[in-house]
């Protein structure tokens, strides 16, 4: 329960912390932690404007894309506290899910009629498409060092072997951190703070949603965050510390991974579009990289 | 039984002589009497132990054709029987038009080969002796050759139905040749006989040419030429029912081999797993180039059966590395994908059947905004693309999950080999879900979204009943599937029974019962927190003011439909990836230095398949160039044609005098 709190905690203040980073490299005062929700509760109060060219698609679009991510977050598990689900692989469904989820919001980008939304879904998908590889390959490579296959057996049994954990921790770490990047939309492959729709991505998929659709789907992409997050920090956290500690700790993680989003996308240009593909394709080579390291330590070869 | 079996086929050559306009119905009674037939003997043999023996009262001269039905056999005719049912009752309304246009007899050929190819297919999942099955495997190419070339007066579709139909005897001639083998070495032609010929002789040679043979009908790549031109030839029941269920009887020759394998399984495993990778890849990256639907279909068809490559591949991977969870698996889910997949392409299909039927044209760069004129089409369409892409929480994530979820088990104890083919199988269905996601976004959104592109706008006829009904059927099916998939674990488990060399212990298909009521469990919910999302939706949009607009043009207002993304600009990004697989050609002319007031312009696009240049066109392309210099003997005078046998009859005197024959 403390976890899930936790959870919820972090998910509330990492929108805010990522603004207020990026605000205080740039020298302003900048809105205060809360502010991002402040907004999406605003959208919930709103009404609609609806494009003539939609249909039903439109309507049940981002609902889906909500309830997959809020169905996924049931996947994750926090520390010993087990997942809601819990199955051998279930790592696969997991990652499907988020699928199901974004199926649904580029057949609403492509269901407006709009150049510019068919641009964003197609990229949305291509990218998303080519990351893939990098979450797969990770799971496999530490169910490969664990020997276990579902996420809750997996993190628990990552901390128990030797100090090799912590190589494995930091790549695994880091090819997360990556991911998430890609998933969520932040630079260096999408910025979502651009104004122009050409060198959109995520954003101009979401242009023609309004009112309380829109605040599903920002809902939704803060959920993201938190679940590719607490993944990342599982990947840290041992299981021998007592429990206040961990909580701690994790939500030190938490601000640390919103914080260093903030300084990314305060220093860091977008990537040109063309680069995008090798960009994200590298993050499976990292993971490649993980996977031999484990084939290494496993006496394999 | 066999007294229905026998009449529902005899009266078929009846519809000969009946009118025009009973015809139709005189036909799916019959089917509906032949699929009830075989339906029972195919549920009666789940049930038992032993295999169902029929004698089918026909002799030819090896002896009497016997149907022995397993529980392989029976799985396989179970989804036969429930696509074709699907099938016929969608003709009903698909060919409503064509009764009227053609001549009796082409109508009365045409539904008498639909039962035909049913039958055909039935016998060939249920007989085990080797004459019989080469018997009913001619009679399936024939009829389907008959089922393609239906608009025969069109001078591509005669021509693909005849590429069609040598294909197959090229394969029909490969698999003759695989049971000589085994006949020559155990004096039987069967597939029993495949057993003791495997105990005791090398496996490769004579699997490889069965896997030849079998993967030229499965649409193995590269042997899938013939698929991606007859799919769109053929009407959509007809490639409905041959890409649903007519490539899956290439898998069940293969299945039926592979269950007597016993020794080089490393390397006939390793063979599978690549042809299948390799058929996954390039058919899902091929389809996204496509504009035409029911082509962009076809090349699905390769990608899904290279996932069921994939399933067997690492399937007889598991077996050589003694890892019994991983060969299950594998081998259930591969089994799982052909019912899955046999579910979502006829449906995909028949939703593209409607689709022309209402618009006549399939094209998709002239489609697009006719979601709210066929609202149950576009419904059924969207199920079929969220299955074929493996999303929950449809059906095609079953199959997907078995094969992940055992190639996940091996990791935790593979050696480095396995590793290695299991991280390749695992990437490959990975990219593939993605591709897949991508480019079912596209079939969907840029077929049923956005506004019509086109100036000339045909009006569009609305589709009746008869069509939307087996959609229902299977959709049905595909949500049964998702939801409660621990429920398909048992036919599944009874099939693999066939299979001599895999284990039989239940702990292992327990152990994914568990995951299974878990995944139709998770489905539930999921769809219980879209129905309560919905509804908050619903609750609050009541209180505020919802308008319509048009869409947002950022800025520019006068777009019309050509603004919209074409299917070519959204495969524009994948393309430049895709060099190894496609040929992209770009048609159009440049404008002119000195062309000051530009006239008129035509752009068009057409991908090629590189893999099929760089086989099929390229062994074509010596043939034609050398055979004619065969044609250098055909002189034209007779004493030349009276010198060949004299030399004929020298050259086998020479030969058995030096002791060659």
């Amino acid at each position: 329960m403390v976890a899930l709190l936790s959870m919820m905690l972090a998910c509330v203040i990492f929108p805010g912390i990522i603004i207020k980073t990026k605000a205080k490299f740039s020298g302003r005062k900048g809105p205060g932690i809360l502010q991002p929700w402040f907004d999406i509760a605003r959208l919930l109060r709103k009404g609609s404007v609806y494009s003539t060219a939609s249909s039903y698609i439109f309507q049940i679009g981002s609902t889906i894309y909500f309830a997959s991510v809020v169905v996924a977050s049931f996947f994750i598990p926090f520390d010993q506290q087990p997942a809601l689900v819990s199955f051998p692989g279930d790592f696969v469904m997991f990652a499907y899910l988020l699928g199901l989820g974004r199926f649904f919001l580029i057949i609403s980008a492509l269901d407006v009629s709009s150049g510019f939304e068919g641009m964003g879904a197609n990229r949305e998908a291509f990218y998303s498409m080519l990351a893939e590889p990098a979450f797969f390959i990770l799971m496999g490579s530490l169910a490969m060092y664990t020997g276990y296959t579902s996420f809750n057996d997996i993190f628990i049994h990552l901390h128990y072997q030797d100090y090799f954990s912590i190589i494995i921790a930091i790549i695994a770490g880091y090819v997360l951190a990556n991911f998430t990047l890609v998933e969520t939309s932040r630079l260096p492959v999408d910025d979502p703070l651009t104004h122009l729709e050409l060198t959109m991505v995520h954003e101009v998929m979401v242009l023609d949603h309004s009112g309380f659709d829109l605040g599903l789907i920002k809902i939704a992409n803060n959920i993201k965050f938190i679940l590719f997050s607490t993944l990342s920090a599982n990947c840290f956290i041992p299981q021998a510390w007592d429990f206040g500690l961990k909580i701690g700790a994790y939500l030190a993680l938490q601000i640390l991974f919103a914080m260093g989003i903030g300084y990314i996308e305060s220093f860091r240009a977008r990537n040109k579009m063309a680069l995008n593909a090798q960009y994200i394709l590298s993050i499976s080579a990292i993971s490649m990289i993980l996977i031999f390291v484990i084939i290494i330590l496993n006496n394999k070869i | 039984m066999i007294t229905l079996f026998h009449t529902s086929l005899l009266l078929s050559f009846g519809l000969f002589i009946l009118p025009k306009k009973w015809m139709y119905g005189a036909t799916l009674l019959l089917q509906t009497l032949f699929i009830f037939s075989t339906s029972i003997w195919a549920v009666q043999a789940m049930m038992s132990v032993e295999a169902l023996i029929i004698p089918l009262g026909i002799s030819t001269w090896s002896g009497e054709i016997i149907l022995s039905i397993d529980k392989l056999s029976a799985f396989f005719i179970l989804i036969i029987d429930f696509i074709c049912l699907a099938g016929i009752i969608y003709a009903g309304g698909y060919l409503q038009p064509y009764i009227e246009k053609k001549r009796s007899v082409i109508i009365s050929l045409h539904l008498f080969s639909f039962i035909w190819l049913n039958a055909a297919m039935v016998m060939v999942t249920a007989i085990q002796d080797g004459l019989g099955f080469l018997l009913a495997w001619e009679l399936m190419s024939l009829t389907s050759f008959i089922l393609v070339i239906f608009e025969g007066q069109i001078e591509t579709t005669l021509k693909t139905g005849i590429n069609y139909l040598l294909q197959m005897h090229f394969g029909f001639a490969l698999i003759m040749f695989g049971f000589l083998i085994v006949n020559e070495a155990t004096g039987e032609m069967s597939f029993g006989a495949l057993n003791s010929y495997f105990a005791q002789h090398s496996n490769t040679i004579v699997f490889l040419t069965f896997f030849a043979g079998f993967g030229i009908k499965a649409g193995f790549m590269p042997l899938h030429t013939w698929l991606p031109k007859a799919h769109p030839a053929a009407p959509s029941h007809v490639s409905g029912v041959m890409s649903g269920v007519m490539i899956k009887m290439g898998i069940y020759g293969i299945l039926r081999v592979t269950s007597f394998l016993q020794g080089d399984l490393k390397l006939i495993g390793t063979i599978v797993l690549v042809v299948g990778i390799v058929s996954g890849l390039v058919g899902v990256i091929l389809a996204i180039a496509q504009h035409d639907l029911k082509r962009l279909l076809a090349y699905h068809s390769v990608e899904n059966i290279g996932i069921i490559g994939i399933g067997i591949g690492i399937s007889i991977l598991g077996l050589a590395t003694h890892d019994e969870t991983l060969a299950v698996l594998g081998m259930a889910g591969a089994l799982l994908h052909c019912l899955n997949h046999a579910l979502f392409k006829s449906l995909l299909f028949f939703s593209a059947g409607n689709i022309f039927y209402a618009t006549h044209t399939v094209n998709m760069d002239q489609l697009g905004g006719i979601v709210n004129q066929s609202r149950l089409t576009s419904i059924a369409f969207l199920v079929g693309a969220i299955a074929i892409s493996g999303i929950p929480p449809f059906n095609g994530f079953i199959s997907e999950f078995l094969i992940y979820s055992g190639v996940a088990h091996n990791f935790t104890h593979a050696g480095f080999g396995m590793s290695l083919a299991g991280l390749a199988a695992f990437v490959s269905l990975v990219l593939i879900g993605g591709l897949c996601i991508y480019c079912f976004t596209k079939a969907f959104g840029l077929t049923f979204l956005g506004s019509r592109r086109s100036f000339k706008l045909e009006p569009f006829r609305p589709v009746p009943w008869i069509m939307i009904a087996p959609l229902a059927m299977l959709v049905t099916a595909i949500l049964s599937i998702g939801f409660f998939p621990a429920f398909f674990l048992t036919p599944i488990t009874g099939a693999l029974s066939a299979f001599g060399n895999l284990n039989h212990d239940p702990g292992i298909v327990s152990q994914t019962n568990g995951a299974f009521k878990a995944i139709g469990f998770v489905n539930v919910g999921l769809v219980a927190c879209i129905a309560l999302v919905y509804l908050v939706r619903v609750w609050q949009q009541r209180g505020v003011t919802v308008i319509t607009g048009p869409t947002w043009g950022c800025g520019y207002s006068a777009g019309d439909f050509r603004h919209q993304y074409t299917p070519t600009s959204y495969a524009d990004s994948l393309i430049g990836l895709a060099g190894p697989a496609v040929i992209f050609n770009r048609e159009y002319r440049d404008m002119g230095e000195a062309e000051v007031f530009p006239g008129s312009r035509t752009f068009h696009t057409h991908a090629d398949d590189r893999l099929e240049h760089s086989t099929v066109t390229k062994i074509i392309g010596l043939l034609v160039r050398y055979l004619p210099l065969a044609g250098r003997a055909q002189t034209g005078f007779i004493h030349h044609y009276l010198i060949y046998p004299v030399l004929f009859m020298v050259t086998i005197a020479l030969l058995t005098y030096l002791n060659f024959i």
